[in-house]
């Protein structure tokens, strides 16, 4: 009980970095963007409830380590090009 | 006989009120007492239980109305914990007064300080000098047996008292264990039905009434009344409980339990669910030949002096083990600690005292934690005079996040659902309002995933944790402080509808009416959502939730939802608006006229955005934003601003489209039939009309 204090006093949250756990592990379906049918309209992006898909030149593109696999982004792709996979 | 079932704290609480015949029933949902009412109304829904059951707005009227129904008659039962229990803090300490009978649950929770959703007894030891009967059980059958054990202590004509029976949080509230459920007819034989007293409140029948009220000479008078009364129930207590064993072939109840006391030199002093570890490391030692005994205390209030002295004076015992779930701060000591010492100081020869504080805040209290407290309380038996308290704490490193975002307002890897509309929602609103921006958290899902993000947070903005009815308040001190000082910052209130339209309307009117320059964001996913789908002043009529299940009796909620815009428009505030997350330019839109409006001084800006909820609305995660969609295309969710007192509609729909096209795609909806989906459409098209009759016409 004696050990030494590794605790601070006052906790502080961080403001300027900030930071997470990837969620990846919740996941039942992967969402794959079939880039062909992609006319990158970034509805997608807009709609994805965690923001992890993020524009680029090829098309939008997933952080799988933060995405849940809700389908969100599929169910609301224009031109169907989000396909739900089994992943698990 | 009764039957045994499988049975968690909080189910085996509600099916002793059931028991008992509970005749009004109100309270508000709290992790983690909530199940004990969701039962309680499925009980009613299926017609097993003929009971009122009051929805009120907060803690603070649940307990209220549950006081009064029992000023007026009836057997009142209600449950809280935690901050709920805090926010009630004026009507608990006013209730004893009254010499009304009622139960109170409380599923014990850490209040205030650091937050946590686990036991220990900040909550209800906050209460202990305010005349409650006051009971801590160990298991899920004490948790049922204790609720009907109550009633006939209060009840009794010599206590007319109102009394709490405290279950740990988690701990036992969401355990399950077997449970004898007596038959009905056997707690009718113990339990009689509920007397009218002489001073019950009843203008048909009675000869008076409390009114607690008396002149400053009488206080102290009436104190020591008072304390005689409690003295007094200790006989009753041990009355009703040695009846209650017998009658159910239960084990010795009392106001203490006893167990391997016998020629024991040290002794364990224990509350509530650790006690089973406690009673598991008595036995271990005493295999060992050490020693210890254990006194589980049941009822805390009155406090069982007299049978503590005689057990620790029976012989041998040289050192107590007083082991508290609660911190009296400024004094080293727990509750139970200072309660136990200073009932032994009495005593000629007195034993030495450790006082061990454990288990705050939900940490768990292992019998081999048992052991080394025994272990450090055998070390003191070759002194005198000891008297020390003991921390037990199970130190965990404070870990970094893994994956680290610069100079952001959001990052993913919240826990909120899969799917959730209040993440995408508030995901925009923390972009468009940017790094200068201090967000007030109520409770809510949203918060409580902040919470839960410990030592790092997903937000990147600094959040302040507001309690529920404050959360105006809290925006309001911080907005004027950045005024003081001259900063320019946008205070934005992230509330859900439960804060909105019940518990925190109080004090949003307020803040509102005095023209706080603050943004209220309502996400507004129509139940209480954290504490898992409970009816709130938004919720739609007809849905199911958990308190207003479907079943022969009930058929989801009956009212109508609150007009929350209505509410806000009645205060005159510059900035109005309802959005939805399908429609995010329209949403960014209002937000930024928001931002305006704010940083003009001109006062509060509201805006209330629908957020589905795939959990509690039961549609599949994937159709948040096309349930959000067809909300607004149907006319359930109209997109409209009031822009200093001009009404307009954002969204100017053609045509609507069927209502039955939003309904039919939630489960919550799935007991509606055709009849009650053209009443709503009926609704709907009323209102749209009226809407369309409002658009750009100056409201004030």
């Amino acid at each position: 009980m004696e050990a030494k204090e590794d605790y601070p006093e006052i906790l502080t949250i961080p403001v300027k970095e900030i930071g997470s756990e990837p969620v990846a592990h919740w996941r039942v379906m992967k969402p794959v963007i079939k880039y062909d049918l992609c006319r990158k309209c970034w509805v997608c992006v807009h709609f994805c409830p965690e923001g992890v898909i993020s524009e680029s030149e090829e098309g939008p593109v997933i952080d799988y380590r933060f995405c849940k696999g809700c389908g969100v982004c599929a169910n609301e792709c224009p031109a169907k090009a989000i396909e739900m996979v089994r992943e698990v | 006989m009764g039957r045994l079932d499988l049975l968690s704290g909080n189910r085996a609480v509600a099916y002793g009120a059931k028991l008992s015949r509970v005749q009004v029933v109100s309270a508000y949902p709290i992790t983690p007492q909530t199940p004990i009412v969701e039962y309680l109304a499925d009980f009613i829904a299926r017609g097993e239980l003929d009971a009122e059951y009051i929805h009120p707005e907060g803690e603070h009227s649940a307990i209220a109305a549950a006081v009064a129904a029992a000023v007026a008659g009836a057997r009142a039962f209600t449950a809280t914990c935690s901050q709920g229990l805090g926010y009630g803090f004026e009507v608990i300490a006013q209730a004893p007064a009254y010499r009304a009978p009622l139960v109170m649950a409380v599923a014990n929770r850490t209040l205030g300080w650091y937050w946590s959703v686990a036991a220990d007894y900040s909550d209800s030891m906050t209460t202990r000098d305010l005349g409650w009967i006051q009971l801590y059980v160990e298991s899920c059958q004490e948790c049922l047996d204790g609720v009907i054990q109550l009633y006939k202590i209060i009840e009794d004509e010599r206590v007319l008292l109102p009394g709490m029976i405290c279950l740990d949080g988690f701990h036992l509230s969401h355990s399950s264990e077997p449970v004898d459920i007596p038959d009905q007819r056997e707690v009718d034989d113990y339990l009689p039905p509920r007397k009218l007293y002489r001073h019950t409140t009843d203008p048909t029948e009675s000869e008076g009434y409390v009114f607690p009220v008396i002149p400053t000479r009488l206080h102290t008078t009436y104190r020591r009344l008072f304390e005689g009364v409690m003295q007094r129930a200790k006989e009753v207590i041990r009355e009703a409980t040695r009846e209650f064993s017998e009658r159910f072939g239960r084990g010795a109840y009392g106001l203490l339990e006893e167990y391997r006391t016998d020629g024991a030199e040290a002794l364990l002093v224990t509350m509530g669910s650790m006690s089973t570890a406690a009673r598991r490391a008595v036995d271990r030692l005493r295999n060992r030949g050490v020693r210890v005994g254990l006194l589980r205390v049941r009822f805390f209030r009155p406090f069982p002096s007299e049978e503590l002295t005689k057990i620790v004076e029976k012989g041998g015992i040289r050192a107590v083990g007083i082991v508290d779930r609660a911190v009296s701060h400024g004094t080293s000591m727990g509750p139970l600690g200072t309660e136990v010492a200073s009932v032994l100081y009495a005593m000629k020869d007195r034993p030495n005292i450790v006082n061990f504080i454990a288990g705050m805040g939900g940490d768990d209290v292992s019998v081999s934690d048992f052991e080394g407290m025994v272990s450090k309380l055998m070390n003191t038996l070759n002194k005198d005079g000891v008297r020390e308290t003991v921390f037990i704490e199970h130190r965990v490193p404070l870990a970094k996040p893994s994956v680290t975002f610069k100079d952001v307002t959001y990052c993913p890897g919240s826990q909120l659902c899969s799917g959730c509309g209040a993440a995408l929602a508030v995901r925009h609103v923390l972009r468009i309002l940017g790094k200068n921006s201090v967000i007030v958290f109520p409770p809510n899902c949203v918060s409580a995933a902040v919470a839960m993000h410990f030592p790092s947070n997903w937000v990147g903005v600094p959040c302040v944790l507001a309690n529920y009815a404050a959360a105006a308040a809290y925006a309001r001190g911080l907005q004027r402080a950045y005024k003081y000082r001259g900063k320019k910052v946008y205070v934005t209130v992230i509330a859900g509808d439960g804060c909105t339209a019940d518990i925190g309307l109080q004090s949003l009117s307020s803040a509102a009416e005095c023209g706080e320059p603050i943004i209220w964001i309502n996400y507004d996913n129509e139940a209480y959502m954290n504490t898992g789908i409970q009816r709130s002043g938004t919720t739609p009529a007809k849905a199911w939730t958990t308190t207003t299940p479907v079943g022969p009796r009930w058929r989801g909620k009956k009212e109508l939802p609150k007009d929350m815009v209505s509410v806000m428009i009645a205060h005159k505030v510059p900035y109005i608006a309802t959005a939805s997350p399908a429609f995010l330019r329209d949403f960014e839109v209002k937000l930024r006229k928001a931002m305006e409006v704010v940083e003009k001084g001109e006062g509060l800006a509201y805006i209330h955005v629908q957020t589905p909820c795939p959990t509690g609305w039961r549609f599949h995660e994937s159709k948040t934003v096309e349930v959000a969609r067809l909300a607004v295309l149907t006319g359930m969710w109209p997109l409209i601003e009031v822009d200093h007192g001009v009404f307009r509609l954002t969204v100017k729909l053609p045509k609507l489209r069927p209502v039955a096209e939003y309904i039919r795609l939630q489960g919550r909806f799935r007991h509606l039939s055709d009849e009650d989906v053209a009443e709503i459409q009926e609704l709907t098209n009323k209102n749209w009309k009226k809407l369309l009759d409002l658009d750009g016409k100056p409201l004030w």
